[in-house]
């Protein structure tokens, strides 16, 4: 019955694009026609051994894919879809995915597994596959099976227990489950590739294990079983032993307590000697615990007294032990480590943890932290110096600034002198230490600040000296210049102090931008938006001239970008990087210009050449546009007004084309928010334009390509034409009120259980009703009748979502708001329906209490608008 | 499903360089204003509701309910902007400063949205003593700057709510001096004018807590907007009744020649708040008169009231908005102040013949001339008091352009204009007498203003129920029938159906005037009258 579809699979994947196109169509072809073979053929060509691994390899991705995808909605189409085929063939391509993790090819293992999981994950708490979790324990107690269908069958229950709840099943099979993978990693019982698979479903299964952590008995079993293979002979299983150790400190933080002892041994005799990869997952322990400690203390509210989850104090309790441990990692540094943000090391994680200490328990550090740093920064051995250095910069943020100051107001003139130190990671970390505290404690606003007006000539003279040095060292110093300048935004008087420098500050930021020896964009980059930030926190009144006269320098950079001759993609990138970065600086400039009637001018004075600069940047690429111009556009948009229409005509090309950036979805995303923009600056105006978008924006909304994050905010956008072009948007209603009436509906049927779904699903709640509001609010005054016909679903999906406890704070005030704006807009038309609708009285009563000043003030009106309603 | 389930966890390092993050946090923080923009768009679109509805047949107490809406959201904004005011007052860590700025802010916005700030709800959420606590010494300028506005508008509510204001007085005065930014002081200058500009007891306690002498220093720059606020506040603060006051301030250094500076200048705003100034010093003290008077004011009032032609008129019925654009007739009754309080002006500053006297008589004419009804009363009023001076004086106006203008506006002019201009007309026909008695006559200007037609406006003046406006007709009649050569004066009275206009006070309770009109009706026109015809 299957269709045999190897060469098309194998087509797909050719080097030559004609073929692999042809191929692709054809597999398309099938698909739409027959979905249901198509899958089927997709399975039994994943089963057979005799077919070459590449085609299996793509069988099982186009089957994943046909399963699951990260869009929410796209999803909910694909879980219909596979609902929708008949039993028979499920059962068949469920039987040979079954068969396939008994295969020879490990990779074909590994496929049907990630497959198997993710139909459970439709069908388990559909309870349609009762027989699953049967037959792959089945595999596992039966002795006489291969180690590999073990292994795959361990690796599958893994994937099957992070997919489902452990609620989709009963209890027995859950147990039975656990007592499965913890039995795979029996030493005794089985070898090596057993071991790690089982310790690897484990860690996948930690979630699911809910029921049996909160059983201490179980409990210690499960610990004592991972404890133990943290001492494998193996490194892999020791490294995986770990990575389950780090993923109960996160999960099961509140009942360690017991384990601690042993824990604090295992981690340690890890750090101090075993393999890097062990040992970074040893001090990840130590920083996961960290995490989970400080989000308690920050979610402590002394004043409630509730009683939230306790606080064990691991960390207090470990510091005397656990920082000395930590200190010897920052002198384990790489000879010649590639000084770069991706670089990952014990040194580096030791350093990250040690901040991490720092700010869980404060003050109590820095007593076990400043011997350390004072005997080690004056030794010869470089490596004492960085690591003394490393040391001090990393507890500066959590103790507090009356303990800090003395030693920083001691230590800063050291520090300025060691930018002069011969070994390049020294002035690095020294440069990157300045940074932390020009970010921790140099607060002018708030009237405090380690660096005094008399010194600030010094910090500065060693700073635009320093960003002279090696690449990484530049690098560092524009952190510290970003800072230094974050600290004097609205300081009042204070803002003025670095008004003097400004010339010079730009001048080295712009030199140092300028510089060849980089080696990529990095530097760049950084010396770009750390120019940014001292023009974004400037005092404007002082500097207004100095910004103003910035502007043609950096849009003389940009015209320039556009004679770089362009031989290779390669130099297409690196044209393409310049000129975002000096888009982003253009972006910055309008904005602060703007900021003011006195220096507004200047931007409208110069806006048609910076127009036409950006319109020159997205003519350099002929597929995408760039991001970067698109924002900056944003903020000219903004600026100019109404004064905007002159460019729309040559600009509306690029708007489309970012509207239609399928694959870098960012791009999109900015694209829509210019939209926004536009809509604000135009006004009525748009007008002309409004059909072309809209078209586009409903496409990007149906597309299953683009990725999800752009969606909510295409809703959003929806409300902010209408508000633009109100009684014109009578004829967009048809096409987009079902859509955001879909959307609202696969709402209410997300899954609670994934955090970012959670979030996800909060975000397109809060950007329906939004649009809900701009269209409301955009026909109020002229045909509120048009929306009518729709108030019944709205009011339903306002009750929908009043009644989810997990709702978050924006949610309720967007749907309290529009609540508000459907009573103002239709007035006596829904009075009837908001007789028989119960709920909002309640809700808005819950709303009217809040501590949320905003909420409450939202909820006033709405009332207030509902109490006119209800008497006309 | 992690596809890569090998690599293991990795957090970012805590040594990171700036590039990255700052990027994003630069496009983040773009994204973030377009959806505060989009937040505060809609937030507009929801309050403004003015003629919304969807329905025509909207009933009457629509409006009212959209008033109440309004101001109930206003009064909730307010308080729980307060509130918000509060926790960032109490606040100290990182940013603390750009967060009570920013609820200032929001505060004053609120203070300042409509036609009926909810001054009421600020003041009941507790607003005065953060404000107060927002001005202590050493705060950053934005700051105090916003919370003096805040306690500006404040000041312009209903008087207890100024008073509420008592507290915050001391710091406000404090942040008068040199040390403060210009914009702070300024602010504060506006506050503490509108608080003056309450009633005498505020203005003592303002005065008592020593408010007067650094207003006064910030008349002496050169900055326009300062000083015009200085001005302002003076002006409200020196009203008396109790002329100490303004007496003090014309002895503080260097204010004299501020206000000649002033005065000099083309700002006409500027112009308005130093003559202000000028009204109250030269109306409550004689002091200063006496030092103005020996100034260059009076020439410079004469220039401007000459080249002024701003005629945008706006009474200052309300002290505490301060868009007093009433240039003319602030300069114009400074200049009437001074001729009138000190018969000395007149006779050694306005001497006929000199330039300055000429230039008088022509701007008060080309007042005279405009059609705004105030200027042409306080024009007449100065003109009366030339008038009363010495014979050339008299001369001098009876041979300008004015009179002819007069005569115009006795018959045709609001009451309280005529008012004015007879009293002109009526100091033009006596003589300066040095004694008691009745004043001599000037038959010339009698005979000649009366052929002109102006005895009906007096004797329609003693129709009136004015008592003053009465008393100045019957002795203009009394002048007429006594003076008018050739013994026509009864004729011609009674032609004007003057007689019977006297007869109303046969009876009158007013005993002076029925005693004069009754007197003159028996000495004319007695048993004896019209017996010739």
């Amino acid at each position: 019955m299957a269709m045999e579809i190897t060469q098309f699979l194998l087509a797909a994947q050719s080097a030559d694009a004609k073929v692999r196109t042809e191929a692709e169509t054809n597999l398309r072809q099938f698909q739409e026609q027959n979905m249901p073979l198509f899958l089927l053929s997709l399975s039994v060509e994943l089963s057979n051994d005799e077919k070459p691994v590449e085609s299996r390899r793509l069988a099982g991705i186009v089957l994943k894919n046909s399963l699951d995808a990260k869009d929410a909605i796209r999803k909910e189409q694909l879980v219909q879809q596979w609902m929708a085929i008949d039993v028979s063939i499920k059962s068949q391509i469920k039987d040979f995915l079954l068969k396939t993790l008994g295969s020879s090819v490990p990779e074909a293992r590994h496929t049907s597994a990630q497959v198997i999981a993710k139909i459970a994950s439709i069908e388990i708490p559909r309870k349609q596959w009762p027989e699953l979790i049967g037959s792959l324990l089945n595999n596992m107690t039966q002795q006489d099976k291969p180690a590999s269908l073990k292994q795959a069958t361990l690796e599958t229950l893994g994937y099957v227990c992070e997919e489902i709840s452990h609620q989709d099943l009963v209890q027995d099979e859950v147990n039975a489950v656990l007592t499965a993978v913890v039995q795979g990693m029996n030493l005794a019982d089985h070898g090596p590739e057993v071991r790690l698979a089982a310790t690897k479903a484990l860690y996948n299964a930690l979630e699911f294990a809910q029921t049996n952590f909160e059983n201490e008995m179980e409990r210690n079993y499960i610990m004592k079983v991972v404890c133990d293979t943290a001492m494998s002979t193996e490194v892999e299983i020791r490294q995986a032993a770990f990575e389950c150790l780090v993923a109960i400190a996160s999960a099961y933080y509140e009942v360690l307590e017991p384990y601690m002892q042993t824990l604090f041994q295992l981690t340690s005799n890890a750090v101090k000697g075993d393999e890097e990869t062990v040992a970074l997952q040893a001090i990840e322990f130590w920083s996961s615990i960290c995490d989970e400690e400080i989000e308690l203390q920050e979610f402590e509210s002394p004043e409630s007294g509730d009683s939230g989850p306790p606080h064990s104090c691991f960390i207090e309790k470990a510091l005397s032990s656990l920082i000395p441990l930590l200190l010897e990692t920052l002198l384990k540094q790489e000879e010649d480590q590639d000084q770069d943000d991706t670089i990952w090391n014990i040194s580096m994680a030791g350093g990250t943890c040690l901040g991490l200490v720092a700010r869980t328990v404060g003050d109590a550090i820095v007593p076990l932290v400043m011997p350390f740093v004072e005997s080690n920064i004056v030794k010869p051995d470089w490596r004492c110096r960085e690591a003394a250095t490393y040391a001090f910069g990393s507890i500066l943020e959590g103790p507090s600034v009356e303990k800090l100051s003395p030693l920083v107001q001691a230590g800063l003139e050291f520090l300025l002198n060691a930018m002069k130190d011969g070994n390049n990671h020294v002035k690095d970390t020294t440069a990157w230490t300045l940074s932390r505290i020009f970010e921790l404690l140099h607060s002018p606003a708030n009237d405090f600040s380690v660096i005094s007006p008399e010194n600030l000539k010094r910090v500065l003279g060693v700073l635009l000296e320093s960003i002279k040095d090696a690449p990484n060292v530049a690098e560092k110093v524009c952190g510290a210049i970003y800072y230094l300048a974050q600290g004097y935004e609205d300081a009042g008087p204070s803002s003025s102090l670095l008004s003097p420098y400004l010339t010079e500050i730009i001048s080295c930021l712009i030199a140092t931008a300028d510089r060849t020896d980089g080696g990529d964009s990095k530097l760049r980059s950084s010396a770009y938006e750390t120019l940014n930030e001292v023009v974004r926190c400037s005092n404007i009144a002082e500097t207004s001239s100095i910004i103003a006269q910035l502007l043609p320098v950096i849009m003389n950079k940009l015209g320039q970008t556009m004679e770089i001759q362009i031989v290779s993609s390669e130099d297409r990138e690196k044209q393409g990087d310049l000129q975002a970065s000096l888009c982003g600086v253009l972006q910055v400039i309008i904005q602060k210009l703007s900021s003011t009637d006195e220096t507004k001018p200047i931007i409208l004075q110069a806006a048609d050449q910076i127009m036409l600069l950006f319109l020159k940047v997205f003519g350099c690429r002929s597929s995408t546009v760039h991001e970067e111009a698109m924002l900056a556009i944003g903020a000219l948009a903004y600026a100019t007004g109404s004064q905007f229409e002159k460019y729309m005509p040559e600009f509306f090309q690029y708007l489309e084309m970012g509207l239609q950036n399928f694959e870098e979805y960012q791009v999109c995303g900015i694209t829509v928010g210019v939209v926004g923009d536009i809509c604000r600056a135009l006004d009525d105006k748009v007008l002309p334009y409004c059909d072309g978008i809209m078209g586009l924006l409903l496409k990007d909304l149906a597309s299953s390509e683009l990725h999800r994050s752009v969606k909510p905010p295409i809703f959003s956008c929806f409300g902010d034409i209408a508000l633009a072009i109100g009684e014109h948007f009578e004829k967009y209603v048809p096409y987009v009120l079902p859509m955001m009436q879909g959307a609202a509906e696969i709402c209410a049927k997300m899954e609670t259980s994934d955090e970012e779904m959670v979030d996800y699903g909060n975000q397109l709640r809060r950007c329906i009703f939004e649009a809900y509001s701009g269209i409301l609010q955009g026909f109020k005054t002229v045909k509120p009748e048009v929306m009518v016909p729709y108030a019944q679903h709205l009011l339903k999906f306002i009750e929908l979502v009043s009644r989810d406890s997990q709702r978050d704070e924006s949610v309720t005030k967007a749907a309290v708001a529009v609540m508000g704006d459907l009573a103002d807009a239709l007035g006596s038309n829904i009075k009837l329906m908001l007789k028989e609708s119960a709920f909002y009285d309640e809700f808005l009563g819950e709303c009217l209490q809040s501590d949320d000043e905003q909420l409450k003030e939202t909820a006033g009106w709405t009332q207030g608008m509902i109490q006119r309603v209800m008497v006309l | 499903m992690a596809d890569d389930s090998s690599t293991s966890h990795r957090r970012d390092p805590i040594k990171s360089s700036v590039g990255n993050v700052a990027a994003q946090r630069r496009r983040q923080n773009a994204v973030t204003v377009g959806k505060e923009r989009r937040e505060s768009l809609v937030r507009a679109k929801r309050l403004c509701r003015v003629g919304a509805t969807g329905d025509g047949d909207v009933p009457v107490e629509e409006n009212d309910m959209i008033t109440d809406e309004a101001g109930f959201l206003l009064d909730t904004q307010t308080s729980s902007a307060v509130e918000e005011l509060k926790s960032a007052v109490a606040y100290q860590g990182k940013g603390a400063m750009q967060k009570r700025v920013n609820t200032l802010r929001q505060l004053r916005r609120l203070l300042s949205k409509s036609e009926f700030p909810p001054v009421e709800a600020a003041l009941k959420a507790g607003a005065i003593p953060l404000l107060v606590q927002c001005l202590s010494f050493g705060s950053p300028d934005e700051q105090l700057l916003e919370a003096a506005w805040c306690l500006t508008n404040i000041a312009a509510g209903k008087p207890e709510e100024t008073k509420a204001l008592m507290p915050a007085l001391p710091l406000l005065i404090a942040h008068l001096g040199e040390k403060s930014s210009l914009p702070v002081a300024e602010q504060c200058a506006w506050a503490l004018g509108n608080v003056a500009g309450e009633g005498e007891e505020l203005r003592n306690v303002l005065l008592s807590q020593g408010a007067l002498p650094p207003l006064a220093r910030m008349m002496l720059p050169n900055k326009g907007s300062t000083v015009r606020t200085a001005a302002w506040a003076l002006s409200n603060l020196i009203k008396g009744p109790d002329p100490k006051a303004a007496t003090e301030l014309i002895k503080v250094d260097g204010v004299l020649d501020a206000i000649l500076r002033h005065l000099r200048k083309v700002d006409e705003e500027l112009a308005t708040e130093v003559a202000w100034v000028v009204v109250y010093l030269s109306a409550l003290s004689n002091f200063a008169t006496g030092v103005l008077v020996k100034s260059d004011v009076l020439q410079l009032l004469v220039e401007r009231l000459a080249t002024s032609n701003s005629l945008q008129l706006l009474i200052p019925n309300e002290n505490k908005l301060m868009q007093r654009k009433c240039t003319l007739i602030v300069v114009l009754r400074s200049l009437g102040n001074l001729v009138a309080a000190d018969s000395h002006t007149i006779s050694t500053v306005l001497v006929p013949g000199h330039e300055i006297t000429d230039g008088v008589i022509k701007v008060l004419v080309k007042c005279l001339k405009s059609d705004h009804r105030v200027l042409k009363k306080e024009a007449s009023w100065v003109l009366s008091n030339i008038a009363a001076g010495s014979i050339e004086h008299k001369q001098l106006i009876y041979s300008s352009e004015a009179v002819p203008l007069l005569l115009r506006l006795l018959s045709t002019a609001p009451f309280d204009i005529r008012k004015e201009v007879a009293y002109v007309l009526g100091n033009l026909c006596v003589a300066p007498t040095a004694g008691e008695g009745k004043p001599n006559l000037i038959e010339e200007h009698l005979a000649s203003l009366v052929q002109r037609g102006c005895l009906s406006g007096f004797i329609d003046l003693v129709r009136s129920a004015d008592i003053e406006a009465a008393r100045l007709g019957l002795q203009f009649t009394e002048l007429v029938l006594r003076g008018v050569p050739n013994g026509d004066g009864p004729k011609l009275v009674e032609q004007e159906d003057g007689i019977d206009a006297m007869e109303i006070y046969q009876f009158h309770e007013n005993e002076d005037l029925r005693n004069m009109a009754n007197g003159l009706v028996d000495k004319y026109f007695g048993e004896d009258y019209g017996i010739d015809e």
